[in-house]
């Protein structure tokens, strides 16, 4: 069996689906591919992706054995540029938190590159396998409409006590609550673009669904330290590290 | 005395109506202070659905919100009142909130260089001291509103 995160609890659980390559994500709402387009911001729906370089199958390489075991991605394939999106998600119970975003997004996806921050998560690919990879991150239990923000540029708000309809603070006010509908509406794109047209994402799941589906150790959810499995590991690691090849009974 | 009201999320106008008309109805609160973060510019801009930002009415006085409702802070007379104030806050704040009361002035009391520099030598009523924030206008961010008595 593969051993990908260590503990009992349920927020030890749900660090491991996300993890596991094998586990299926509930899909949770439906966003086109034209809505994900928009929100990403990088080009114009209907728009030609725009190349680097040309295609491989043109271009003239080096003989190289790791390229034929690599089979390349698609984006790369065609050329396209590099590409991001990025996420913040509130310490508020969302259901993803950066360094589990960086992990299974490495176990999941191919051909990204990732980069954790405390507050937000950022990942680069291909524009068409982007386009791609954000619509499952959209779409699945990564995304709570209410407690993650798409957001570019302008992240504040991880840490911030949330609005009263349960929303994270966000300076440049992407994402906002429609009153009528109950949903939340994305009328920017991530870097805060104005949109011709609000992006629906869908109502904000409930407080109750978010502490069964979150991954975050908090003291009034699931503590950390009450997870007696999940600490023993991290324990060893650190002592483990800490004494690296030393030997105390032998010395060095 | 003075006691600050922290609700564990930043309050929308409705439930701040609400709760400023159940806090203003007694008779022991003497000042209210609401501070937290701006309504942003754009405000006025966005279609009604989206908008948060309205007039409230407390005790049949018009009030233009111009922060969201972070903390609340409130200068009283008798510590009994706060077993009333929580009762309505139990009421109008389902999240959770604290009370806290660690610090004798939550509302500023005495008159600083920026009172000067901002009304000159007028003589400035001690309840006005500490209502307004330093770097607006007066009339934008105190309202005053009359008890039923």
């Amino acid at each position: 069996m593969v051993q990908i995160y260590p503990g009992t609890s349920q927020v030890a659980q749900n660090r491991r689906n996300f993890t596991n390559p094998e586990y299926e994500l509930e899909k949770l709402r439906e966003i086109s591919d034209e809505d994900v387009v928009k929100i990403l911001g990088h080009k114009a729906p209907g728009e030609e992706y725009k190349s680097v370089h040309p295609p491989l199958d043109e271009m003239d390489e080096p003989d190289d054995s790791v390229r034929e075991l690599v089979a390349p991605i698609d984006g790369a394939k065609a050329g396209d540029r590099i590409r991001y999106i990025q996420f913040v998600d509130s310490m508020y119970f969302a259901p993803a938190q950066p360094f589990l975003r960086a992990r299974s997004y490495l176990s999941r996806f191919r051909g990204i590159d990732t980069g954790t921050l405390s507050g937000r998560q950022v990942v680069e690919a291909r524009e068409r396998d982007l386009e791609k990879l954000s619509k499952t991150l959209l779409e699945t239990e990564y995304f709570d409409t209410a407690r993650t923000g798409i957001r570019g540029a302008g992240v504040h708000g991880h840490s911030l006590r949330l609005d009263e309809n349960g929303l994270m603070f966000d300076m440049l006010r992407r994402q906002v609550f429609n009153k009528e509908t109950g949903k939340v509406e994305m009328v920017k794109d991530q870097v805060g673009r104005e949109l011709d047209e609000p992006v629906v994402l869908g109502e904000p799941l409930d407080e109750e669904t978010l502490r069964a589906k979150t991954t975050i150790y908090r003291i009034d959810g699931e503590a950390y330290k009450d997870d007696v499995d999940a600490v023993k590991v991290c324990q060893r690691i650190h002592v483990s590290r800490s004494f690296g090849a030393f030997n105390p009974v032998t010395g060095w | 005395m003075d006691i600050e009201i922290f609700p564990h999320r930043v309050l929308g106008s409705d439930t701040t109506e609400k709760l400023l008309n159940d806090l203003e109805s007694l008779e022991d609160v003497k000042r209210t202070v609401i501070q937290g973060p701006r309504f942003p510019k754009g405000e006025a801009t966005l279609p009604p659905k989206y908008q948060e930002r309205r007039v409230i009415n407390v005790n049949g006085e018009n009030v233009v919100l111009q922060v969201k409702t972070a903390r609340i802070f409130l200068e009283l007379t008798m510590e009994s009142t706060i077993k009333e104030i929580e009762e309505i806050c139990e009421k109008h704040i389902p999240f959770g909130f604290d009370i806290n009361q660690d610090r004798s002035n939550y509302i500023r009391k005495q008159k600083t260089v920026t009172d000067r520099i901002k009304y000159g030598d007028a003589d400035i009523p001690d309840e006005l001291v500490g209502m307004t924030d330093q770097y607006s206008t007066f009339d934008d961010h105190v309202n005053i509103i009359k008890k039923d008595d």
